[in-house]
This record gives C-alpha cells, structure tokens and sequence, in this order.
C-alpha cells in the first residue's frame, strides 16, 4: 500500500516537468510580454530594454524555464514579475477561498446526485427517470458560465437574495457559485449513479438479501449503493478535481478570490512565474485527490484492497 | 425411512389442511409480460410439502422450475414478472398476499432459499459472516455481537472454519461459496428450504459432498425441502417424491419409486432415455426429439405433444389428469384409454438411495 502511494507520488514529477514545459511554452507563444503589462508610456527604448533583460527576456525560452525548474527543485516557486509577491504564498491565500467553494459544490452535488441516481434507476424506463436524464444532459451540456449569469441575474439583480459577487458575505456569498459549480457535478454523478445501480439493482446477492428477509430500505442502501458506489467514487472524484482546476469560469463570473480567478489575472498580466506556480500548484493538486480517491477504492471494495495487499506479500516473499 | 414411504402412500396431491403442510401450492400461474409478448413460465402448479419431506422438482431449463420456487417467497421480479393467479400458502400464511414488511418476516425465517449461482449470489464487499449475521440479526433480534457469533457457528456447521468468517467472498473458493449460501439459507433454522439447483455450478465430487451435508442437516433441522434440479441423479439420492415440470405445469407427481420405477408420462420417459446406462453400455442414447415449445405460444392442449410419440389428435386439444394408486398422478389425455401404457424397456436400471 506505501509503495503504491510512494509511486503515485513519484508519477508527480514527469506530470510537473510537462504542465511546466507546456505552459512555458504557451506563455512564450502568447503575443506580448510581462514587460507590456507592466512598462508606461513614459518609458524610453533603453528603459524597457532594460526591463527585458531583467526578466532574462533577451535570452532562449529554454534558458528561462531550465532556471525555473532549478529554483522549483529547490522548492522555490519565484515571485510574482507584477506584484514580486512570493508565488507560495500568494497561491496560499487564494486557495482556501477555491477549496471552500468546491467542497460547497462537492457536498451540494454529491448529496443531490446519488439519490437522484438512485430514484431514477430504481424507476427505470419510467417517466420519472426520463425525466432525471433529460435534466443531466441539459445540466451537462449548459454552458456554465452562462448559468452563472443567469443565477446571478434572476437571485441577485431581480430577487437580490445573494450578492452579486465576491466573499464578503459569508455563507450567502457562496450559496450561487456553489450551485452553479455543482450543477454540471450533479448531471454527470446522478447519470453515472442511475447506470451503476440499475447494473447492481439486477445482481443476484439483492436476490439473496431480500430472501433472508432485510428490509427492502436495507436493501438499496447497504447491499446496492454498497456496489455501486465504487464507479460513482470516481465521478465524485473527477468532478472535485474538475472543481478545483476549473475554477476559472466559475471564480470569474462569481468574482470568487481563489486560485482560478488569479491564474487569469496572471494571465493577462503576461505574468509567467505566476501563471506557472499556480498551474503546477493546481496540478499537484489534481493527482493527489486522484490518488485519495483510489486509495479510497481500497476501503469500498475488498477486492482492490485485496490486490494492494497480495502485491506487498509477494514482494516480501521474493526479497 | 419407513415413516417417509408411508407418509407418501398417506398423501394425494392438493391435500387436505393440517399441521403437516408447511407449504401448498394451488394452482399458481405466473407470466413474464414483455414488450409485444407474454411468456408463460408457470401456469397452474399444485404443490404440496410436508414437514420432513423432499421433494424434486425436476424438468429442463426454462420448463418454469426457478418461477416456482421465486413465486413461494413472492420474489418473482416485476417487471416484467407477474404471479397472475393463485394461492401460496407457507405454514397456513398465503405469501401472495402479504404487505411487504410481512415478507420480511416470513422470508429467511419461515422459508428461505439456495440460490442457483453462488459466483454471484454472494455480495462481494460484504464479509461472509456479515451476510449470514443478517438474517439473524432482523429475525431473532440478536445483538450484532452475537448474530456474528451464531454466524461463525452457521459456517462451522457447513464446514467452514469458524475463522474465515471475516473473509470476503472472493477469497473462497466455488464450493466454499455454495456452503456460505446454504449456511444464509439455513441460519434462522427455516421450516421450509427451497433449493434452486444447489450443486449446478459445482463439479461432481463437491456435488456429492454438498448433497450429503444437505441432507444431513434437512434431517437434523427437520425442514421440509424443495430441490430444485434437472439432475436425477441428484433427485434418486436425496427426495423421496418427484414432481416432473414441463412447460409450466406438473406433468407427473409421485413418490420416488413411483416415478423413477413406473414413469407414466410420455416425457418422464424421455428423460430417463436420455440418460446414458452404465450398466449396458451398448444401448443408445434415445434423446427426446425437437425442443421444448416456444413459453410464449403455447398451444392449448398438451404441450408435450409435439415431441410425443404417443400423441393423438385428440392431444392437441385436451390434456386431462389421471391418478394411479392414490398419489401417482399424471398429465397425459391417452391414460383415458385404460390399455394405454408406455413402453418400459429400461427395466435394468435399478435406482437406489445410498
């Protein structure tokens, strides 16, 4: 099981090298420079190229992404070229702010999806059920950006219940962002759950349970969600990774301070040490919940467990 | 033995109401409604089992055998399945017209059931000592602690290690599995155990063993057992009467000897023909022709008819029951000719209980 954890982590440094590599790349293909977003027009020539050559901005892309990578392996993420705030730490304000708001989505989404799953599974073919799939692929094929609009439109502007944008008010100040963020979670992990409990809801072990007389209540909870809720794992886990990396939209539109709302601020500054210590930070983050998510696959299904625990005692046996 | 055989001689089928009669059967008539047709797996079984008594509901896949046995702990899957008539009644309660919170009580406890598969009658990411914990656990009203502990002893009673009771299905093997999914069965000591072709999935010699533990503990426990299989070398080893199924309806009932010695009906027959001989090896397989009729258009009469030998037109149209000597009864139109016999070549066959 350590092993196991151990290699998934170590899977973390090719994963940084290409995000990096690739960003750098992106930000070099990008027209314009820091030095645009942050020169005035009172700047003579000699000024501006002296900022270019502060910024290592006269030599080779690589030359500036080998002296990045140097500083991050020795756990130095730069500062900011705008603001020379420490990239670590700016990242670290922001992202409670992001991780408030995607277990808001997360909790929201989970609790909705899995017994709309389960309803519509458990009337499948019904109207009920036609009804839960033309409500997840409308969930899922809405643009979220433009849901959020019309959220903050018809809750903030017309019915003013929420504010229009920000942190500032505490738990009403997420209630829309939140919402909006579970939506698309919602469609995708209720779809996901209907399939898996209508495959389990067939199996022959609910045959069993029910004919040693559980109670049919028993029955869908412990012996059915008990299987299905292996593959919704999953879902539930790419739908907080998406959360977390996708922010953008959702934290531009709500004007929620986290890290997708600075990743484009550094954007549009042109300011590569940012945007590459938050995409990294981002990433790092992405594997990890890919990595809990598995190891949690180990405590829902025995099997799995099974497997960690047979590839250690047959590594004992051989050494 | 003795009691057995004269309980046999006693009985007649639809019997009279008494303490003895731990489940009948009347009539019962269960249909598959699919999109566009209707198959109809069962249509009017009359079963009766008494205390002590095992009987063998024999016939070939899809002659309405599983329906049956589902039927008797209301378990038929709707939909598509629907019991369109009659009545099942398991120690004087009629199950079919039950609430379901009643169900709960009587299933596990008053009648419990083997499943077919054990591969996938089992669920995989339950301990197997919790499984069986269950049934104790809503029917006795056990603590946890203890439900676990009469389920470590249920194991030991099949002849697991009490140890393994924290295991998971996938760590036993397939036989081990089908003892796991008799220890559910029998954890709250059911009066009546209905068996759904316990020994299909396993290979012979686990068979023998599981027959043998079977019927050990039936005899300890006192059930009265349904064996479901289309085995007969399963059903000479441990029933002592044998109900033969084809197309939804009883067409023999008897007592072992009876069925087994003196086979009344054209297709009881054709099963003991198909069987090989190891006592002559120079006879020849005689299998029953063509197949078994289409459950979704049955014809009126008798739906052996087809393949009979025997038939007449008079077979297409009407299919009566006729009695012989008390208890044998069969579901043939040519026994109304009271010349009518079927030819019994097979008399070197000897067919003995061990």
């Amino acid at each position: 099981m350590i092993r196991y954890v151990v290699r998934r982590i170590l899977w973390l440094i090719p994963v940084i090298i290409a995000v990096s590599f690739i960003v750098f790349l992106l930000m070099e293909l990008a027209p314009g420079t820091v030095v645009d977003a942050i020169q005035s027009d009172d700047m003579t020539t000699e000024q501006r190229e002296e900022l270019r050559r502060q910024y290592n901005l006269d030599k080779p892309m690589i030359y500036r992404y080998g002296l990045y990578m140097l500083n991050f392996a020795q756990g130095d993420l730069g500062v900011s070229q705008v603001s020379k705030l420490d990239v670590w730490d700016v990242f670290m304000t922001r992202l409670p702010n992001t991780l408030i708001l995607s277990f808001s989505s997360l909790i929201i989404g989970s609790a909705v999806s899995i017994p709309l799953g389960i309803f519509a599974a458990r009337r499948a073919g019904k109207l009920a059920d036609n009804a839960v799939t033309i409500f997840s692929l409308t969930g899922m094929s809405m643009p979220i950006f433009w849901l959020g609009l019309l959220l903050l439109l018809m809750f903030s502007y017309k019915l003013g219940l929420f504010p229009g944008g920000g942190n500032r008010e505490g738990i009403r100040s997420i209630v829309l962002p939140a919402i909006c963020g579970s939506l698309g979670m919602i469609a995708n992990t209720a779809r996901q759950t209907r399939s898996n409990m209508l495959e389990v809801l067939n199996a022959d072990f609910l045959r069993t349970a029910r004919a040693k007389g559980v109670p049919e209540k028993v029955v869908i909870r412990k012996h059915a969600l008990g299987n299905a809720w292996i593959p919704i794992l999953t879902t539930i886990g790419i739908g907080l990774a998406a959360q977390l990396a996708g922010s953008v939209v959702i934290e531009s539109v709500f004007a929620w301070p986290g890290i997708g709302r600075l990743a484009v601020e550094a954007v549009t500054q042109r300011d590569v040490t940012l945007v590459t210590g938050v995409v990294i930070m981002t990433s790092i983050l992405y594997v990890l919940v890919q990595l809990i998510v598995d190891l949690l696959y180990a405590f829902a299904d025995p099997r799995i467990k099974a497997q960690y625990i047979k590839y250690a005692k047959r590594r004992k046996r051989v050494v | 033995m003795n009691t057995t055989e004269k309980n046999n001689d006693e009985m007649t089928l639809g019997a009279v109401h008494d303490d003895d009669v731990l489940l009948e059967i009347k009539n019962l008539v269960v249909h598959y409604e699919l999109e566009g047709e209707t198959v109809e797996a069962v249509n009017g079984v009359d079963l009766t089992l008494r205390k002590g008594q095992t009987l063998g509901l024999v016939g070939e896949t899809g002659a309405g055998k599983t329906s049956t046995a589902l039927s008797v702990l209301n378990l038929v899957q709707s939909p598509p399945g629907k019991i369109k008539s009659g009545t099942i009644s398991v120690c004087g309660q009629d199950v079919l017209k039950m609430t379901p919170k009643q169900l709960e009580k009587v299933r596990g406890k008053n009648v419990s059931m083997i499943f077919q598969d054990p591969m996938t009658a089992l669920n995989p990411v339950m301990t197997v000592g919790a499984q069986i914990a269950e049934s104790i656990k809503y029917h006795e009203g056990l603590s946890a602690e203890e439900s676990v502990n009469k389920a470590a002893e249920m194991l030991k009673l099949v002849g697991i290690p009490r140890e393994r009771a924290v295991e998971y299905p996938h760590q036993f093997s397939g036989g081990m599995k089908q003892r796991v999914v008799i220890a559910i069965a029998l954890a709250c000591s059911p009066q009546v155990l209905l068996a759904d072709e316990p020994t299909s999935a396993l290979d012979v010699t686990i068979q023998a063993q599981v027959l043998d533990m079977m019927r050990d503990l039936k005899e300890k426990m006192g059930m009265a057992l349904l064996m479901v299989t289309h085995d007969l070398g399963v059903v000479a080893k441990i029933c002592d009467s044998v109900a033969v199924m084809y197309a939804g309806k009883i067409v023999e009932y008897g007592t072992l000897n009876e069925v087994f010695n003196t086979p009344l009906h054209p297709y009881t027959e054709g099963l003991f023909d198909s069987l090989p001989n190891i006592k002559n090896r120079n006879v020849k397989l005689k299998p029953i022709p063509g197949l078994m009729p289409d459950p979704t258009k049955l014809p009126p009469g008798c739906a052996f008819e087809p393949r009979c030998r025997y038939a007449t037109s008079e077979c297409k149209e009407v299919c009566r029951k006729h009695t012989f000597g008390g208890s044998h009864t069969v579901l043939c139109t040519r026994y109304d000719d009271p010349e009518f016999h079927i030819e019994l070549k097979r008399r070197d066959r000897q067919w003995q209980r061990d």
